[in-house]
């Protein structure tokens, strides 16, 4: 199928969370998803950096995506903490032990079966707010026209963060991102009750979690608050509809 | 935006030598870092139960006082709604939602006030109020300090209420402990093994962790792959390696 056609379907879901109270989280999980669906890529991360300039996992499209990610910032090396530093976009770039430019990252990328990666600056008025991360098992190029999308895509990953305020202070951007970074600490903590619960491990948990916040409408940060405090029973995410639950496990 | 500022707090702190006990190097490192005027610390428990913890001067605990007192301001909005608010001029107050406190406050001498909600996820341990004795917003600067001590300080009340060392604050901070997943999905996991709420849970985790020596980070690994839990019949933490069946 075209990816044009995958396109303008991301981006009429993509506008049609970003409405009303739309959960950050959620809309960046989507986004990631998407991103591999519409761009030759195999996986797909977000990082914002925390106000004191730490990056930190936000989103991803799957777990061997997620624990590069949180590798990088353990390390404190490899293509999103170079391109968030610099502030400038890393494409194409084929990884190899050879070139020892990220000695700690690179074995673990291509044993976990990446060859080449991006990663795009995610900028607010001249500020770096984090990163939009793409990883590809194959060599070789992204073609031009994706390179354009995966910027686009990190433009509008960018203002889902920003959550449509119109008047935009230093105040508001801070708020906005650390309110996201804690929206992802409180699904975290959501998935460990989930996963106590139901003994399920933490990707179950998570996809059960989704499934219940898309099956009710709901924020997934709205939902894990609720079971964090008590008033959500973990056991009432064991039954979500067979449709749901089939789009969400991966 | 500079991603060593931690290490200037913490550089702060050991100038200030003060008990972390007591909190009262925490406010004044959080009035100096942001460049305002004074700062106060209340932690919430459960409940709605607000307690002053420390503040770093005399007008900063007036404030602090009339908060308590009153039920209203910026520190008590901050731990109730979870989100961070201000008042940029006190002596005209853009909305009528602090009725006692402004005038109050205006009259110790303060202008301007923000509250900051000192959270870890959807666990509340408190707020931080910041104020200045001018009118106007924080610059995006002090803002992007203001969040960054107030998470400094929740893991401060982390490490404090474990038990821990004043001390043993410096590896909190060092090792990047609220950007480890482990640690909350741990804590969630171990708030349904001891019937906690998660707040509690990632304190009694912590306070495992230094009692046993070991890395927090590590320890929530080990709870994570369902090697170590707490056992809720006998009260106590157990090791089953062995055990896998989940």
């Amino acid at each position: 199928m075209a990816r044009e056609s995958l396109l303008i379907a991301t981006l009429v879901e993509l506008a049609d969370n970003l409405v009303d109270h739309y959960d950050v989280i959620d809309v960046l999980t989507v986004l990631t998803d998407r991103c591999v669906e519409a761009v030759d890529v195999d996986a797909a991360g977000v990082m914002l950096a925390s106000p004191g300039g730490e990056l930190q996992f936000v989103a991803s499209s799957s777990e061997s995506m997620r624990v590069l990610e949180l590798f990088q910032i353990q390390a404190n090396e490899g293509p999103c903490v170079d391109c968030f530093r610099d502030g400038k976009a890393i494409v194409n770039y084929s990884l190899s032990e050879a070139d020892g430019r990220w000695p700690l990252f690179t074995p673990r990328a291509l044993d976990q079966g990446f060859r080449s990666v991006h990663s795009l600056p995610m900028r607010l008025r001249g500020r770096t707010i984090g990163a939009l991360n793409l990883f590809r098992t194959t060599q070789g190029p992204l073609e031009v026209d994706d390179v354009v999308v995966v910027q686009g895509l990190a433009d509008v990953a960018t203002i889902a963060i920003l959550q449509h305020r119109s008047s935009l202070d230093a105040h508001t951007l801070n708020e906005q991102l650390s309110n996201a970074l804690n929206s992802r600490i409180v699904i975290e903590q959501a998935k460990g009750i989930i996963s106590q619960a139901t003994s399920s491990d933490m990707d179950k948990a998570f996809a059960r979690l989704r499934a219940y916040a898309r099956n009710h409408n709901e924020g997934l940060t709205e939902v894990a608050t609720r079971i964090v405090e008590g008033s959500l029973h973990p056991g009432s995410l064991n039954h979500p509809t067979r449709s749901a639950s089939r789009n969400t496990e991966s | 935006m500079v991603a060593n500022r931690l290490v200037d707090i913490f550089e702060l702190m050991v100038r200030q030598e003060g008990d972390l006990a007591h909190g009262v190097s925490l406010c004044s490192v959080a009035a100096e870092i942001t460049e305002l005027s004074g700062a106060g610390i209340t932690l919430s428990s459960t409940g709605d139960q607000k307690t002053p913890w420390c503040t770093s001067n005399r007008v900063a605990q007036e404030l602090m006082d009339l908060e308590i007192m009153l039920g209203e301001g910026p520190g008590d909005e901050a731990s109730r709604s979870g989100v961070a608010n201000q008042e940029l001029n006190l002596m005209e107050p853009e909305s009528s939602r602090w009725m006692m406190y402004s005038p109050e406050a205006a009259a110790t001498g303060a202008r301007a006030v923000f509250g900051f909600p000192v959270r870890i996820g959807a666990a509340r341990f408190g707020a931080l109020s910041l104020f200045r004795d001018e009118p106007g917003p924080l610059s995006e600067t002090q803002t992007s300090d203001a969040y960054l001590m107030a998470s400094v300080i929740g893991r401060a009340i982390l490490t404090m209420q474990a038990g821990a060392p004043g001390d043993a604050l410096a590896g909190e901070l060092d090792g990047q402990s609220t950007l480890d997943f482990s640690v909350h999905q741990a804590a969630g996991m171990l708030s349904v093994q001891a019937s906690l709420s998660v707040r509690d849970a990632l304190v009694a985790l912590r306070a495992h962790a230094f009692a046993t020596k070991t890395a927090p980070s590590v320890l929530a690994q080990r709870v994570v792959d369902r090697e170590v839990r707490f056992d809720p019949e006998s009260g106590a933490w157990r090791d089953d390696m062995d055990k896998n069946d989940c």
